[in-house]
């Protein structure tokens, strides 16, 4: 009786969950062993490091002895007792305060200048858009760092019309904004966004407008503003990010020192400074993860702000 | 039809569309000078005599064209440029192909197949999209120093085979996502394997984004700073980046020529991405709205 019913079970068991299990553990198989090597990666140089150096940031590591507990020392000295930290905080701040909204509104307004079907759009997108693709490159930064020299281009250009320029990278009232310059000339990859998103922008919309003989400042503001929202918070939260991760310009423009008198000191400058000139392993992962925080901050600052602001289609 | 549908709106004369785009025109183009005159002026500067570089020259054409400044340039440190190229090249070449192999199967993984914490997993992967790299940096370059990897290629490759550059996950798992499922679903029935699925069908319909993946990776690899300057310590096997910092060192500021032909000959293999896939660079940003 017993074993029948057992056996009863058994028979009829594996028609369902048999087939179910198997298809679990044949998708549960191959989706391990093509997701193996990014969760490899993930938790082996991603994870496990982020954690170390979260535990790296309450020591003091200078690579040769092991790391030796201080608990927040390194916090307690970047917010008491340390200027550079300040001047770095100071001049990443003033970088992406003003490259960020100025890079987006040339991009805007170029998309804007495109968005009607112009002729030659292929061509004029192509030369806004190349500075941004080699604006990463040591090259450009060598370039600038030659345009806004005492005897570079700039300063050519300027005296044609009677202008003594003065040493603009050496001067540390305006070195930083070289590097805002530098930043603003790549707004290319923006404007191509925002040329993606104008063209999501259904057109009857316009026409409904123009009939009702709204003006295009008004079209403007009421129309494509709002239902560019989006795009513009995309793009906002995304140039912020990269703007406080800027390295290259900083380090070639200032031969690594972040001079003149610490004006074109980015904090990540600061950070490879602590790291890799200083041997401060363990400063410099608080520093990484205080970057973290600034981001993580930033950005959910900007999504809880965002329903104020960001037009979404329901 | 463009002239009929631009005189349509009452009140507008003919002229004024055409006086209105020759006006947008001149400006585009006023704007578009602008941007390029500093690249402009390197190239030219590159190729001057070196008395010709100061004293107030703004004018793009130079006196007389001479390589001259190429040769100091590419032989101006202790090891050659050439050195550099090949070292950069096979970099950017190794990286690329590691990138695009396991961001590939990952994003596999993530669109096409079901398994047990997906959601978790690609919850995750997301968020290192904006985890910046400082994170990580300091405990990699221990695990490398470690590793005995420091003043070598492999930390600046390997990683790559890891899929640790989110972002091309994220680009390949919103292609893979508009392929018909009914695809799969008949290969399935037909007893195809994953790895079937993935190499025969996916894969050959995917080469738009596989081929932007490829060239992003290449070129930001191509452009990378901050990787070599902390890995690579001997100059044999510096790239050109980091061959460029070099000479800024050792020259200082007063051979621009040499830094400026140098300069030139390192953005030439990026220009050439730049000239022959434009389309999917620029379609990469639009649909991912990425980087750069």
């Amino acid at each position: 009786m017993v074993s029948f019913t057992a056996g009863d079970a058994v028979a009829r068991r594996p028609a369902k969950p048999g087939r179910l299990s198997r298809f679990f553990f044949a998708g549960n198989g191959a989706g391990y062993m093509f997701l193996a090597p990014w969760l490899i990666g993930f938790l082996g140089l991603t994870l496990g490091p982020a954690l170390a150096s979260l535990y790296l940031s309450f020591t003091d590591y200078d690579l040769l002895q092991s790391p030796r507990f201080v608990g927040m020392d390194n916090y307690v000295r970047m917010a008491t007792g340390d200027a550079k930290f300040a001047a770095a905080m100071k001049v990443t701040f003033i970088y992406v305060i003003l490259s960020v909204p100025l890079k987006l509104i040339f991009a805007l307004a170029l998309a804007m200048a495109f968005n009607r079907g112009i002729k030659g759009l292929p061509f004029y997108r192509a030369v806004f858009y190349l500075p941004s693709l080699l604006g990463g490159s040591v090259a450009i930064a060598v370039l600038w760092r030659q345009l806004f020299a005492a005897d570079g281009l700039v300063n050519s250009v300027l005296s044609v019309f009677g202008i003594d320029g003065p040493s603009w990278i050496s001067n540390p009232n305006y070195s930083l904004y070289t590097l805002v310059v530098l930043s603003v000339w790549q707004f290319g990859s923006p404007m191509i966004i925002f040329l993606a998103g104008l063209r999501q922008i259904p057109q009857d919309m316009y026409e409904a407008a123009n009939m009702d003989g709204a003006s295009k400042a008004r079209q403007f503001f009421r129309i494509t503003l709002p239902l560019l929202t989006p795009v513009i918070f995309f793009n906002f939260v995304i140039q912020t990010i990269d703007a406080f991760k800027a390295f290259t310009p900083s380090f070639i423009i200032s031969a690594g020192t972040g001079g003149p008198i610490n004006s074109t000191l980015f904090y990540t400058l600061y950070l490879y400074q602590e790291a890799f000139g200083f041997f401060r392993m363990g400063y410099a992962s608080a520093l990484a993860w205080v970057l973290v925080l600034i981001i993580a901050v930033f950005t959910a600052f900007s999504f809880l702000t965002a329903r104020y602001w960001v037009h979404y289609d329901e | 039809m463009n002239d009929a549908a631009h005189a349509a709106p009452p009140g507008d004369t003919p002229e004024r569309p055409i006086l209105h785009s020759v006006l947008i025109h001149s400006a585009l183009i006023g704007v578009s000078f602008l941007m390029l005159y500093p690249l402009l002026w390197m190239v030219s500067g590159s190729v001057r005599p070196a008395d010709d570089m100061f004293g107030g020259q703004t004018s793009l054409i130079p006196s007389q064209v001479t390589l001259q400044a190429y040769k100091t340039g590419w032989f101006g440190l202790q090891v050659s440029f050439g050195t550099f190229f090949l070292n950069s090249l096979a970099i950017s070449v190794l990286a690329t192909i590691g990138n695009v192999m396991a961001a590939s199967v990952t994003a596999f993984a993530f669109s096409r197949l079901e398994f047990f914490g997906k959601s978790f997993w690609f919850a995750l992967m997301l968020g290192t999209l904006m985890l910046p790299y400082h994170v990580t940096l300091i405990p990699q370059y221990v695990l490398f120093l470690k590793m005995d990897w420091v003043n070598t290629w492999l930390p600046l490759v390997v990683p790559k085979y890891f899929a640790v550059d989110a972002f091309f996950i994220f680009l390949m798992v919103q292609f893979f996502r508009g392929l018909p499922r009914e695809l799969d679903e008949a290969a399935m029935m037909d007893g195809c394997s994953a790895w079937r699925i993935y190499w025969k069908i996916v894969l050959p319909l995917s080469l738009p984004v596989l081929a932007t993946a490829a060239i992003f990776s290449f070129i930001w690899t191509w452009e990378d700073f901050f990787g070599p300057l902390i890995y690579l310590g001997d100059i044999h096997s510096y790239t050109v980046q980091i061959g460029l910092r070099s000479l800024i060192d050792s020259s200082g500021t007063s051979d621009w020529g040499a830094l400026f032909a140098m300069s030139v000959l390192s953005l030439i293999p990026i220009f050439l991405i730049f000239l022959f896939f434009q389309r999917l660079l620029i379609e990469g940003i639009a649909t991912t709205g990425m980087k750069r």
